[in-house]
């Protein structure tokens, strides 16, 4: 059954980033389906008003005040008569947030609750729970998922880190994992998309690596605390040290460039390390398939697609074990490292020699990576997270069988499954928030709800001019799901 | 009761030629033309008496001259006749209350009340847009202005200049709305067609069909 679907996210294209990519590749494959999604994120410079994208994506880029890194000022309210007035003019069912630090999603899912309609958040980063700017950002969100119908997470370390944050039921908490369009990071020896008609099922050459070859160890990535550069700024040098025939390249921009820099001054490593800049997203294969060896030192990660994209372009990964990354790659792909320097310099040795001994087929990487990730299955499981909440599902399908028992519950609940709507229900679910903290959301949630009242009544739903849906092409996918249902 | 929503009506002179107009006025009934003239009248009474009240407290300052009696009446089709009116009223009884209600009143409330009364007096109360299509020749957009004082804006836009005309949606206020566009060539910014009563979707939509079936040349098929 379509739904009509609201993805609301700050952070949306033209800027650059993984969770950008990941809501339109998500809104894509789910308009494939037969589904009516719209995006509503806030104005970029030049990028305002109501725009269409590819596939008839609808995105409202709403007129907002920026303040940090792309992220709006949080007002509880101000947003809402102009959220009201899109959900009701495209007929929203569903309203799917994305990303923690959104103060867009936090509010739309609020004013979604009121409106009476299902919410869906997705988390795609990790918290940590001691610092100030963690815990603050950590009462937000368990204020906004004391009532939402369903969280979805990109990896399994990410579930248990927004469980443990937000004090979720872990049943309502799904893992989807991003992925990657495998076409666009194909290795250089890989034919070109899409195959001929020839079925010219290429099977790749192994290339081999001599004793004296040069190999190329590439890192793409933005420059920050997080990301691990620091571990990278130590590490370069050393291994460049121990190992004569590598080299370095190395994209991206950030606060900590300048510290790269001062490193390789420092060390005269300017031949051997090659510093390109911001990179482009669409650009970032061609670099990688420049290198052989792709290292990735983050200090945290939910999911950490570009290593997905790496191993995809026939790279073999050295990654830090933090975070969600231990889960993202099959182990022959990967060699893992503790987030430090020694460790980070001795696994990036056993990538070398590993590679040298042509021990390791980089060559079948991408086709594996295919198999394993595509944006088409992780609509189809999102598709399956909107069917358990608007209550297609039956609660035992969707929560498994043991949870189908009453007892398992929280007395909140309605009907089996499905939050119910009634403010007095909602409201306890807040209130169980803390001790200030409960009646302060509670108090939110009241002034919300007289808002929209407020607003029923000044802006009244029968004007507001319905919107017109893009023109549908008829699916050819519906014959092949016809037969599928057929042989079950 | 007096204003309805935005509503079109269209007038079809000739095939080639078609008019849309959005207004607020309602359907012209004798009723509602009695009640249109009542208000009018309303409004010269009230207006006048506002005009009234200045003047007396005009007089009663320190700059103006006292008027002097007209011994016999002047010619009706002359300024003397103004000055002659205006002698008799502020003598009347009528004069002489509104004199005294402008001795009660303080000049700096008396000025802005008076010239907000005005102003009110003068908006008008309906709006009223139109769209005037001329195959071969270009189409016009007209827009009534909110006060009486001024008349439409009107514009006319000839067929060459115009690149494409269609409906899209923009952030306004608190909500999103539809409007009607007309591209111009060579100009920057977009023409906006009923940009003051921005209707709704259906009527744009009646409208946007209308406007591309009647400016362009149905093309000729080949052969």
């Amino acid at each position: 059954m379509p739904y009509n679907i609201a993805m609301v996210s700050d952070y949306f294209f033209p800027q650059p980033g993984g969770i950008e990519s990941h809501i339109y590749q998500l809104s894509t494959k789910l308009i494939d389906r037969g589904h009516k999604v719209i995006v509503i994120t806030h104005a970029y410079e030049g990028r305002t008003g109501v725009r269409y994208l590819t596939n008839g994506l609808k995105v409202y880029h709403v007129p907002f005040l920026v303040i940090y890194r792309a992220t709006t000022f949080p007002t509880v309210f101000s947003f809402f008569p102009i959220f009201r007035n899109i959900v009701i003019r495209e007929q929203i069912e569903i309203v799917h947030g994305h990303a923690s630090l959104s103060s867009f999603c936090h509010e739309a899912i609020l004013h979604a609750r009121t409106m009476g309609l299902r919410t869906v958040f997705t988390d795609h980063s990790l918290f940590g729970f001691a610092d100030a700017a963690s815990i603050l950002t950590n009462k937000l969100l368990k204020f906004t998922l004391s009532d939402v119908d369903h969280v979805i997470c990109v990896s399994h370390t990410c579930k248990e880190n927004t469980v443990l944050r937000a004090s979720l039921d872990p049943l309502m908490v799904s893992v989807i994992p991003n992925a990657v369009v495998a076409e666009n990071f194909r290795p250089l020896s890989h034919p070109a998309y899409p195959p001929s008609e020839f079925g010219n099922h290429m099977v790749p050459v192994q290339q081999h690596l001599g004793p004296h070859d040069t190999i190329t160890i590439v890192v793409v990535s933005r420059l920050f605390y997080n990301k691990g550069t620091d571990l990278l700024v130590a590490a370069i040098p050393r291994i460049l040290a121990s190992h004569p025939h590598v080299r370095f390249i190395i994209a991206g921009s950030g606060p900590k460039a300048i510290d790269l820099e001062q490193m390789l001054e420092r060390n005269v490593l300017q031949d051997r390390v090659e510093m390109l800049g911001p990179v482009r997203h669409e650009e970032v294969r061609d670099v990688m398939v420049r290198g052989h060896i792709y290292l990735h030192p983050s200090l945290t990660e939910a999911f950490g697609t570009v290593i997905v994209e790496a191993a995809s372009c026939g790279l073999y990964v050295v990654c830090t074990q933090v975070g969600g990354i231990p889960e993202v790659l099959p182990n022959h792909m990967t060699v893992f490292a503790k987030p430090e320097e020694d460790d980070l310099v001795a696994a990036t040795g056993k990538a070398i020699a590993a590679l040298r001994s042509n021990k390791v087929r980089t060559e079948n990487f991408h086709d594996q990576v295919k198999k394993m990730y595509s944006w088409t299955d992780v609509a189809e499981r999102t598709e399956r997270v909107y069917d358990g909440i608007s209550g297609v599902l039956s609660e035992a399908d969707f929560y498994g069988y043991d949870a189908a028992d009453a007892a398992s519950w929280s007395a909140t609940r309605g009907r089996a499954g499905v939050q119910s709507f009634a403010l007095i229900d909602r409201l306890k679910r807040y209130y169980g928030c803390g001790i200030w903290a409960g009646k302060l959301f509670c108090l939110c949630v009241v002034i919300d709800y007289l808002l929209f009242m407020f607003l029923e009544f000044f802006a009244p739903r029968d004007e507001i001019d319905i919107a017109r849906n893009w023109p549908k092409k008829i699916r050819v996918e519906n014959s092949r799901r016809d037969q599928r249902t057929f042989k079950r | 009761m007096l204003t309805v929503a935005p509503h079109l009506r269209t007038r079809r002179p000739s095939p080639t030629t078609v008019e849309y107009t959005v207004s607020t006025s309602p359907p012209p009934t004798l009723p509602l033309r009695l009640l249109l003239g009542l208000t009018i009248l309303l409004r010269v009474t009230i207006g006048l008496s506002v005009l009234l009240l200045l003047y007396s407290k005009f007089l009663l300052s320190d700059y103006s001259t006292p008027l002097e009696p007209y011994s016999s009446r002047p010619q009706l089709q002359s300024n003397a006749f103004i000055w002659y009116l205006a002698y008799n009223l502020t003598t009347s009884r009528l004069g002489a209350l509104f004199t005294h209600l402008a001795t009660l009143t303080p000049p700096i409330v008396l000025l802005p009340a008076s010239f907000t009364i005005l102003y009110l007096l003068s908006l008008r109360l309906h709006t009223t847009e139109s769209l005037l299509v001329l195959r071969g020749l270009g189409i016009q957009t007209s827009s009534s202005s909110s006060t009486f004082l001024s008349g439409s804006t009107t514009r006319f836009i000839p067929t060459e200049k115009i690149q494409d005309i269609f409906v899209n949606e923009a952030f306004r206020g608190f909500e999103v709305r539809y409007y009607l566009v007309v591209v111009v060539e060579g100009e920057e910014s977009v023409v906006v067609v009923f940009p003051r009563l921005l209707p709704r979707r259906q009527i744009l939509e009646t409208v946007w069909r209308g406007v591309r079936g009647c400016l362009f040349e149905p093309e000729e098929k080949a052969g």
